[in-house]
């Protein structure tokens, strides 16, 4: 476990509303932000689903090493998002606010979320470098900061968590989320004996209306 | 009688006895069922029909004898002819007649076939009805709606012992698909348009989970029950489709649509189709069963859990998960039903494509298809009839008679041909009912489950004759309405008893006491193969061996085989 941010972070955790549609939108933002703001070795960025009107949306948190970054940070992140082809997006850290009100309230929410651990998925994280290809359960439970594994359908869930033999096939798509404080991954029964994460890297899209 | 068939038709064939015209003639049957049509007056087609019939030893017997069960293997008229026990509550024999109501064609934009490829192959593989349900669109609402119907009234005269009925896949505001389709009839055509210009979420930008979205989706089914009330057509009906893929469909939806119309939201999709989607790559698509391979969203149900984006066994988890989504309805008393289809699009191993040159935009529909010189080896559909079947007990071989059996829940559904036929009754105080209804009886009196089930007896489509490993009966109490309308869980259903089975051939019988039945209780009935089992959600008390969740890229559809029925109440007064 290599977090480097405090549970009480709320000075350390940005959140941003930029609208997005769905949780692909939501992953390139933060790919997008991580170039952009030239974010430091050790963020933790996550998505955060926003289930309030007028519509749904996905929003992200970016988790910084430490206060002076973020502050750092933030002051960037305005500059860009004050510029010129930026879509209508807001942000919030601690007690500022950036954009209009509402989607301001859900960056904070967001942020909120991811401070004090209990919800978002993360998308960039220490060690996520290492999640590809096939990895072995202790590989991910040692080279990032994923804190602790659950095994969804059969075979039934033994609380210790799979063998740490146990190959891992990460189809480069690897998303814990926050619960309980800690960085969890879920992952299902995969073929040949493996397993894999539960998030599929390209879901089915709805198949109606896309002529 | 409308489009210029009924009367007059069978030109194709010479002689014909039987007609199904949009008037729903009742009582007439298909000829290869109907014993006063003589071998010799029948096609090749019907001729072998009949000859699967006369296999399994049910033809005749069934209609004369009024034999409780009779089924089938993979035609038709196999899975038809049963009638109730002597002494039951309702008069006459039911039909119970195979469909589908979920097919796509080259007038949905991720399909291809014709009309007539799917009624051909649909008929084939044993299916009495059909449902052509092409995407609502803003391009299917100006052009397809209408030009598919030409070519569904050509398939309904060339093919005389299918029922096809238009319909279209609803984009539900604010949700998931829905099949909504009408009797044939001189406004079929003009009702589906208006719905789909009116209420259909694509067209009206109306996907968005928000209450003015979900309000539309109630006033689109308030829209046709009005044409049904007005008589603009006989019939209309919805069925959710795939229900739990997407995590969108709300327990307040579902339960906001039936509640709103219980004469036309009826039911869902018990199994998804695109059953193929399962099988590993790279000889198949390596998906997941259903397609069902999504988590999560901001417009999902914040409520389900991640266990609701996967198939268990082929099903949907709202109805595969004992004391779930489903049960939680039956438990409050409410009628609704569930169905399995192909969402047939492109099918598995198939060799056709797309016609070349289409401009769908602008014709409304792909052109014809062609031979593509290779194997479909990742598209995920099978076709109608080939692996999932809706078996609807009917009063006629009609349309208004498969839509009344619908309606009100004598159905079964099976994948892989698991059995051929299921006759199911509670009996009690001298009164009998079957799949879909309420038995009303003194309290306290003594209330027996007679379950008559045809085995396979013979192949299905992938060349095995399946076994039925066990049978469970699966019961709760009705509980009354729920005050939190996102209720998707109830306490007191389990399953209650476990029949070992162990055969593929010939009937069994098994009964089961209910004792004395002194509180309004509910009953319905899963199969399976035995291939492949799990301790349910609701633990090993509840569902000891339940149906296991699929595997995405390793879910052969074929090793996993299980039948779903409707519940049936009883009402002690």
């Amino acid at each position: 476990m290599t977090a480097p941010h405090h549970a009480t972070g709320v000075h350390t955790v940005i959140g941003v509303d930029a609208g997005s549609a769905n949780l692909k939108e939501a992953d390139h933002l933060i790919h997008r932000l991580m170039d952009q703001l030239a974010l430091p070795p050790g963020t933790l960025a996550c998505s955060h689903l926003i289930r309030t009107a007028p519509r749904h949306r996905t929003a992200i948190s970016l988790a910084l090493p430490d206060p002076a970054t973020a502050d750092a940070i933030w002051d960037r992140l305005v500059v860009l998002l004050a510029g010129p082809d930026q879509p209508t997006t807001a942000a919030a850290l601690s007690d500022r606010a950036y954009g209009p009100p509402e989607a301001a309230f859900s960056a904070a929410q967001a942020a909120s979320e991811h401070s004090r651990k209990q919800g978002g998925r993360a998308v960039v994280y220490p060690g996520v470098q290492h999640m590809t290809g096939t990895v072995t359960v202790a590989e991910v439970l040692t080279g990032t900061a994923i804190d602790r594994i659950t095994v969804l359908g059969t075979p039934p869930d033994d609380p210790r968590g799979p063998d740490g033999s146990v190959r891992v096939t990460t189809r480069d798509h690897v998303r814990p989320e926050w619960r309980d404080e800690q960085l969890v991954l879920t992952l299902t029964p995969a073929p040949r004996g493996m397993l894999a994460p539960f998030e599929v890297p390209n879901p089915t899209p709805c198949c109606a209306d896309h002529s | 009688m409308t489009h210029g068939h009924g009367h007059d038709h069978g030109h194709d064939h010479g002689h014909h006895h039987h007609h199904h015209g949009e008037d729903g003639d009742a009582g007439s049957l298909p000829p290869a069922l109907d014993l006063s049509v003589p071998d010799q007056e029948l096609t090749p087609s019907q001729l072998s029909r009949r000859s699967m019939l006369r296999r399994t030893g049910l033809l005749g017997a069934g209609l004369a004898a009024g034999s409780v069960l009779a089924g089938a293997g993979q035609a038709a008229a196999a899975s038809a002819i049963s009638a109730l026990a002597a002494g039951g509550s309702r008069g006459g024999g039911l039909l119970w007649l195979a469909g589908d109501h979920h097919i796509h064609t080259q007038h949905s934009s991720d399909a291809k076939y014709r009309v007539i490829d799917h009624v051909r192959q649909g008929n084939a593989h044993g299916l009495d009805w059909m449902v052509i349900t092409d995407h609502g669109s803003e391009t299917h609402a100006k052009i397809g709606v209408e030009k598919v119907n030409p070519d569904i009234v050509a398939a309904r005269d060339k093919i005389s012992d299918t029922l096809v009925f238009q319909g279209l896949e609803w984009n539900i505001p604010a949700a998931e698909h829905g099949t909504v389709f009408v009797h044939p009839g001189k406004n079929e055509v003009a009702v589906l348009k208006e719905f789909e210009n009116s209420f259909d979420g694509s067209v009206k930008a109306a996907g968005a989970n928000t209450p003015a979205n979900e309000a539309l989706a109630i006033s689109g089914l308030n829209f046709l029950a009005d044409a049904v009330r007005r008589r603009k057509v006989k019939d209309a009906l919805m069925l959710a489709n795939h229900p739990a893929r997407k995590g969108i469909d709300s327990p307040h939806e579902i339960r906001g649509w039936r509640d709103a119309q219980p004469r036309i939201a009826v039911g869902m999709e018990g199994a998804p189709g695109h059953q193929a989607a399962g099988l590993p790559a790279p000889n198949g698509a390596g998906s997941g069963r259903g397609i069902y391979d999504n988590s999560p969203s901001a417009d999902s149900f914040v409520g389900y859990p991640l266990e609701s984006y996967r198939t268990w066994g082929g099903f949907d988890w709202m109805t595969a998960t004992v004391g779930g989504l489903w049960d939680s309805l039956l438990a409050e008393g409410k009628p609704w039903w569930v169905t399995a289809n192909s969402d047939s699009h492109n099918v598995y191993a198939d060799t056709a494509v797309r016609g070349p040159n289409s401009d769908f935009n602008a014709n409304g529909r792909y052109n014809d298809p062609v031979y593509g010189g290779g194997l479909n080896l990742t598209d995920t559909d099978f076709w109608p009839g080939q692996y999932s079947r809706t078996h609807v007990g009917a009063e006629s071989f009609s349309y208004a008679a498969v839509m009344n059996g619908i309606r009100s829940g004598r159905v079964w559904v099976d994948h892989g041909g698991l059995i051929s036929g299921l006759d199911a009754r509670l009996k009690g105080g001298g009164n009998a009912v079957t799949l879909g209804g309420v038995l009303q009886v003194r309290r306290g009196r003594q209330v027996d489950l007679v379950i008559d089930i045809a085995l396979a007896g013979g192949p299905n489509w992938a060349q095995f004759v399946p076994a039925l490993a066990r049978v469970d009966v699966i019961q709760g109490d009705v509980t009354g309405a729920v005050s939190d309308k996102d209720t998707f869980t109830t306490p007191n259903t389990k399953v209650v008893k476990s029949f070992e089975v162990n055969q593929s051939t010939g009937t069994v019988r098994l009964t089961y006491s209910l004792g004395k039945v002194d509180k309004p209780v509910y009953v319905r009935l899963r199969g399976t193969d035995g291939n492949r089992t799990a301790v349910g959600l609701g633990g090993a008390a509840v569902d000891p061996a339940g149906p296991a969740m699929d595997v995405i890229g390793d879910a052969d559809p074929w090793k996993d085989l299980w039948f779903y029925s409707n519940p049936m109440w009883v009402l002690p007064a």
